[in-house]
């Protein structure tokens, strides 16, 4: 007998081992349920890190961008509009004002990572009859590069911006029938068309913006925009991506510009990462009370089994409380073992799913993460949801009667 | 042990109400060695479990070593239980979960929460003294009647009580090991000088008993003193 356990211990282990086919056929149940939640949880926190991480590196936490240009009512006199039907003014392409010392002030600002000047605008890319309409981004590259990975979406050619070199998507390059080495002759505001070389192809994974986007250097933006000395927008990278959205309205209180944070701009993303979580939650408690209900039912046919044997062990001094921990413990042991053999079959099925399921360009469709809070908060959670499902029944054994319990 | 004017009844306040039990005065004195017959349906096995603490009377004071257990909680009662009576039943009541051995420790584990390597020795030496050695680690389901209720025997001892409670121990076993096991709980109780009160059905058991207590519709009709 195992000399450091107490009696409520021992004996748990013991109806455990004796009562082996409902103890397997539970802890199954058991572990079923912990390994889909496992499962489920895992995959959606890396379908979410890695949806995040492609996010958060294909655009700026932080666009400071020049504010909205309004059209004001004409006053005749203090008090009184002598046009009061106001018109919506077109936005014109222009550059922030002042923009020099906002990016100081923004440089100075606490948390703030990195900041690029960017000059873009709509552009036209001319390759012999073929033209395309293009967004061009004008960057600093090594700031910008280190805002947006566009690095890592390069399929052909080298990164390199001169003055006279453009970056272009897979999709343009299909359109215009063109490759690395070649020429394009480039139109935007200044009537002044440049011939560029493309040094590089990407693909950002999707379609339209492989269409559309193009990056070239930031004067060569600045020239073609006719904003020679002007900036279009300034884009920031900060420590901590979701405290982007508090900066970002600081940043417009204290420089007067437009401030859009990538959390504002991404409003869908989190009310679809909300609605996952929830319906995550949703499934656990589901699953935490079918484990519940399998405990107990479990125990509840095992507490009238052992009515007679819980009469004897009364009878022979056992205290109420006493048959009442041995149940309890039971539930726990359940839950704990089941919890156990349930995250490594969660584990594994992750494992499975993660080298099995790809994305249509054969990367990973989500990092294989297994957050040790997770299983640990499982196990304990299991655990207490098996001692509270052993409550009932324990108390029902607690609650014998010795002479009646020895009668059967 | 001091039993006077024990009554009991059942569904008490309810039309079906009955009273099994009608105020016993009974006395056992240290050591003794006593048989309790008495027909199917008389009150032996109610009045047993008074005795032995299972059941509460409805009426009547019952004292064991000269403690009175009338105003004893749940708690103390099962204390007292654990310690100075042991039990002996019909159909043994080994707990199949546990060896021979382990079944034997039981009381003393209870008593004290946790397993220890002078229980084993004394739960040993009482499986010896049964003639129970060689089966001490044997699964209980593996055992005939008769080893069954040696080793419910030395269960009962093991606490060394001042009582030993015996529901009709011999019931479900053949003469020759019926004879066993109940010269095996004279030889304990001249040995030992436990008190021993065992029902049987057997006159021919009950006549080997320094006394014998008959008790007829509730009521004891003979070797009450």
């Amino acid at each position: 007998m195992i000399r450091w356990l107490p009696f409520e211990g021992v004996a748990a282990l013991r109806f455990m081992r004796e009562g082996w086919i409902q103890t397997i056929f539970i802890l199954v149940g058991v572990s079923l349920g912990v390994a889909v939640t496992v499962f489920e949880s895992s995959v959606l926190t890396g379908v979410q890190a890695n949806f995040l991480s492609r996010v958060l590196t294909s655009q700026a936490h932080i666009v400071l961008l020049p504010p909205d240009e309004v059209a004001r009512p004409l006053h005749a006199g203090p008090g009184l509009v002598e046009d009061a039907a106001l018109q919506r003014p077109n936005q014109r392409l222009r550059s922030i004002d002042q923009w020099q010392t906002i990016r100081e002030t923004v440089t100075a600002t606490p948390g703030v990572r990195i900041i690029a000047s960017i000059a873009s605008g709509a552009a036209l890319a001319v390759r012999g009859d073929a033209t395309a309409a293009i967004s061009l981004i004008g960057a600093e590259p090594d700031a910008y590069f280190s805002i947006v990975r566009v690095p890592d979406y390069i399929v052909a050619g080298t990164l390199r911006l001169t003055s006279d070199d453009i970056l272009i998507g897979t999709e343009l390059a299909i359109l215009l029938g063109v490759t690395v080495g070649d020429r394009l002759l480039v139109t935007a505001r200044s009537d002044t068309p440049r011939a560029l070389t493309i040094t590089a192809i990407f693909d950002l994974g999707s379609k339209g913006a492989n269409l559309r986007t193009t990056f070239v250097a930031f004067r060569t933006g600045q020239s073609l925009l006719n904003l020679v000395g002007g900036v279009t927008s300034l884009e920031i990278a900060v420590d901590d991506a979701f405290a982007a959205e508090t900066i970002a309205q600081d940043l417009a209180t204290r420089t007067g510009v437009r401030a859009d944070s990538w959390i504002k701009t991404n409003a869908q993303f989190f009310t679809a990462v909300q609605a996952q979580n929830t319906s995550n939650v949703v499934i656990s408690a589901a699953v935490a009370l079918s484990v519940a209900f399998g405990v107990a039912s479990v125990l509840v046919v095992s507490v009238v089994q052992r009515g007679r044997e819980i009469g004897i062990l009364r009878a022979m001094g056992a205290r109420r409380g006493q048959v009442l921990r041995v149940f309890l413990i039971q539930g726990g042991a359940l839950g704990i073992l089941g919890a156990v053999l349930g995250s490594l079959m969660g584990a594994v099925l992750l494992l499975i799913w993660h080298d099995q399921v790809r994305q249509t360009d054969g990367t990973e469709l989500f990092p294989f993460i297994l957050d040790p809070v997770l299983i640990g908060g499982t196990i304990a959670f299991a655990a207490i949801v098996g001692v509270l499902a052993g409550m009932a029944p324990a108390m029902q054994a607690a609650r014998l009667e010795p002479s009646v319990a020895i009668r059967g | 042990m001091l039993l006077s004017g024990i009554r009991k009844s059942f569904n008490i306040g309810s039309p079906a109400e009955v009273e099994i039990l009608h105020g016993i005065d009974l006395t056992l004195e240290h050591g003794a060695f006593c048989a309790l017959i008495g027909p199917s349906g008389s009150g032996k096995s109610t009045l047993l479990n008074i005795i032995g603490l299972l059941d509460r009377q409805s009426a009547g004071r019952l004292a064991i070593g000269g403690q009175d257990t009338s105003g004893l909680d749940d708690a103390a009662l099962t204390r007292l239980r654990g310690r100075r009576i042991g039990f002996v039943f019909q159909a043994h009541n080994l707990i199949p979960a546990f060896t021979a051995a382990e079944n034997v420790m039981m009381p003393m584990l209870l008593n004290r929460g946790w397993a220890d390597a002078g229980m084993r020795l004394s739960a040993e030496a009482l499986l010896d003294r049964v003639g129970m050695t060689r089966w001490r680690d044997a699964r209980v389901a593996n055992l005939s009647g008769g080893q069954a209720q040696r080793v419910s025997i030395a269960r009962a001892l093991v606490m060394n009580p001042v009582l030993v409670l015996a529901d009709e121990p011999t019931g479900n076993l053949d003469t020759a090991s019926a004879d066993g096991v109940f010269d095996m709980m004279h030889a304990m109780n001249q040995e030992q000088g436990m008190t021993f009160l065992i029902v049987t059905h057997d006159p021919r058991l009950a006549k080997r008993c320094g006394r014998i207590i008959e008790l007829v519709d509730g009521q004891v009709v003979r070797g009450a003193a």
